[in-house]
């Protein structure tokens, strides 16, 4: 790793400390709702007396989970892609690997753009209409924080892709280095 | 004219896709960011493509099925951490260890029990790997067959319920997770049994091969088999008995199997006092990553299958199928060949994903079962896990075991025949889809 790389860790180290909050949030979260499912269950089958609202609670927990630890799963480099190409150019022709690396990353970081710019008007409308899932008189629960951990997480990977990207940029154009940099090696 | 147009900017999208895939794009990034192009150029309104972004990641994955990715890879991933993998292994090893290519009998076997509580390959490959090939290779058995048994046998957790792929067909077909489930079954105990018919025949016609001497140990006594089949097997089987069980008795939904399947496991594991609260933490973490990874490529993967239906591409696809009157064989070869292809490069997710939205309105002519179809996806595109270039599950064996002089190449070549057997049981059940479908 180049010092200007290493520069940026203790720079943005706030930042990471926020991607893995995130993360743990979400996986409290998971474990949150095993145990809830696990308890509707039993309490229906062995007292006759369901949980109210553990579907809609399901529900409207998978959209905050996936958001909550989407950015952390970007910064592992957990995204699912074909690396071979970038892993063929790596021997060869470094810079060009970075190259590419700065392009797609880029490219992650304008669907994430996309993305927020899509959600917020719908993360306003739930706030002003008050929305809500479920029935009323027997479970409901407001939609708008859900929406809300929708548009930060989104602002996360954005920034998480912009941060990667920049790094290859950096690698591709500016750092003096060997042929040892590995792609998948994004971990910063 | 306009058909044409927007046909043509289907097409175009696709091979894009394709194309960055190929380069090396995220999966999710090009199926997204792509069909958003494409819906763009197809309605030539910039609020309403951007709606549809906004629409998926919010809606698309609100469906209570979708709970059922987490619950099931937490519960693999405990299980997987509570050594339940290399207990089944052992009494395996166990019953066949007095039988020539025995311990690669006992790694298959093993395998499909402990498929039956994990969703993932992934998972299978990464512990059976530590457990299984330092043993074979201790009996002086080929490495090459010790490693390709594994990757090959690694597949039965796609295909053996719970499975993540199944869910994922399931969900975005809109088929019952549970019917997916048990169309699961028949194909993967046929396939466990046509890897031991496999295994016993290479012990004839290739020994060097196979390699491998018998232990030599006395036959086990009944009573340390009752004994072993109890501590061993016994919670592994109250696992499986608990979260099938639960669903096919309808006492569970899926999501509710999952989520008390988790926790029994859990439980097992501390009372084996194998399971520390930093084990559990830790695959919570890797849940989280797994699960975000999955349903944010499933959010993609909606955009991308309504790009898809404004270009009437899946139509015109069908219309163009039933035109030229293709017989339903020639449409599942070249079905099976396309999964084939796409499955050296990209994982089984991310093919189901791409594929079945463009080919379900083309099977309509043929008046298919969605539920047998799903379960030909989910094995053609895992054949793509063991061969070359870029199988996973080769890789990760490569990456787990310890042994330097097994080499990249001795994983696939190993992986090779059980490849075959793969494709061999995919053309049965092709031809025999009571297979798939006696249970439902």
């Amino acid at each position: 790793m180049t010092s200007v790389a290493h520069d940026n860790v203790k720079l943005l180290n706030p930042f990471d400390r926020l991607i893995i909050g995130m993360n743990t949030l979400g996986s409290v979260w998971i474990l949150f709702l095993i145990l809830l499912v696990t308890t509707d269950a039993m309490s229906r089958s062995f007292f006759l007396h369901p949980i109210a609202g553990v579907t809609e609670m399901v529900q409207i927990s998978i959209v905050g989970i996936v958001f909550l630890q989407l950015g952390d799963a970007i910064r592992n480099g957990k995204l699912t892609r074909a690396d071979s190409l970038l892993t063929l150019l790596q021997t060869k022709h470094v810079r060009l690997a970075h190259g590419l690396e700065t392009l797609f990353f880029t490219l992650g970081a304008i669907y994430m753009a996309l993305g927020m710019w899509a959600s917020v008007p719908l993360l306003m409308e739930a706030v002003e209409r008050k929305s809500f899932l479920g029935n009323q008189g027997v479970f409901t629960i407001i939609v708008w924080p859900v929406k809300a951990v929708l548009v930060l997480g989104l602002l996360v990977c954005l920034i998480q892709f912009l941060r990667l990207a920049f790094r290859s940029y950096q690698l591709a154009f500016h750092a003096e280095h060997s042929s040892t940099t590995l792609v998948a090696d994004y971990d910063i | 004219m306009m058909d044409f147009n927007s046909v043509s900017v289907g097409i175009a999208s696709v091979i894009a896709i394709i194309f960055f895939i190929y380069s090396g794009v995220h999966i999710a990034i090009a199926l997204g960011l792509i069909s958003f192009v494409g819906v763009l150029l197809l309605k030539g309104n910039f609020d309403l493509a951007l709606n549809l972004i906004g629409l998926a990641m919010a809606d698309s994955v609100t469906d209570e099925a979708f709970a059922t990715v987490p619950l099931f890879v937490m519960m693999g991933l405990v299980v997987s951490r509570c050594g339940l993998g290399r207990d089944v292994y052992e009494f395996g090893n166990l019953v066949f260890q007095n039988l020539r290519g025995g311990l690669g009998i006992a790694t298959v076997v093993a395998n499909a029990i402990f498929a039956a509580v994990t969703g993932s390959s992934i998972a299978s490959a990464s512990v059976f790997s530590k457990v299984a090939i330092p043993e074979m290779i201790r009996y002086k058995y080929g490495k090459r067959f010790a490693v390709g048994i594994v990757a090959g046998s690694s597949v039965l957790g796609m295909i053996i319920p719970p499975s993540v792929m199944l869910i994922i067909y399931a969900v975005v077909t809109e088929q019952s997770v549970g019917s997916m489930f048990l169309a699961g079954v028949i194909p993967g105990i046929l396939l466990s049994v046509a890897y031991c018919a496999a295994i016993l025949l290479m012990v004839i016609i290739a020994p060097r091969f196979v390699g491998g001497t018998v232990s030599g140990a006395p036959r086990p006594s009944l009573r340390l088999l009752v004994r072993e089949a109890f501590s061993k097997l016994g919670p592994v089987a109250l696992l499986v008995c608990g979260v099938l069980g639960g669903i096919y008795g309808g006492i569970l939904t899926p999501v509710e199997s999952g989520a008390a399947g988790t926790v029994a496991a859990a439980i097992l594991g501390a009372l084996k006092r194998r399971l520390t609260f930093d084990a559990i933490w830790g695959a919570l973490v890797d849940t989280g990553h797994i699960t975000a990874n999955i349903l944010f490529l499933i959010i993609a993967a909606s955009i991308y299958s309504r790009m898809l239906g404004i270009a009437g591409l899946p139509t015109m696809f069908g219309e163009w199928m039933s035109g030229i009157q293709m017989s339903f064989v020639a449409f599942m070869f070249l079905y099976v060949l396309l999964l084939l292809a796409l499955g050296t490069i990209i994982d089984t997710a991310s093919i189901i994903l791409i594929v079945v939205p463009l080919f379900l309105p083309a099977l309509q002519p043929f008046d298919v079962n969605l539920i047998w179809f799903g379960i030909i996806t989910v094995i053609g595109a895992e054949i793509g896990l063991l061969t070359p270039p870029f199988g996973i599950s080769c890789f990760v064996i490569k990456a787990t075991i310890e042994d330097p002089t097994i080499t990249l190449n001795d994983v696939f070549m190993g992986a090779l025949p059980f490849a075959g057997v793969m494709l061999f049981v995919l053309v049965l059940l092709i031809m025999f889809p009571q297979l798939s479908l006696a249970l439902l």
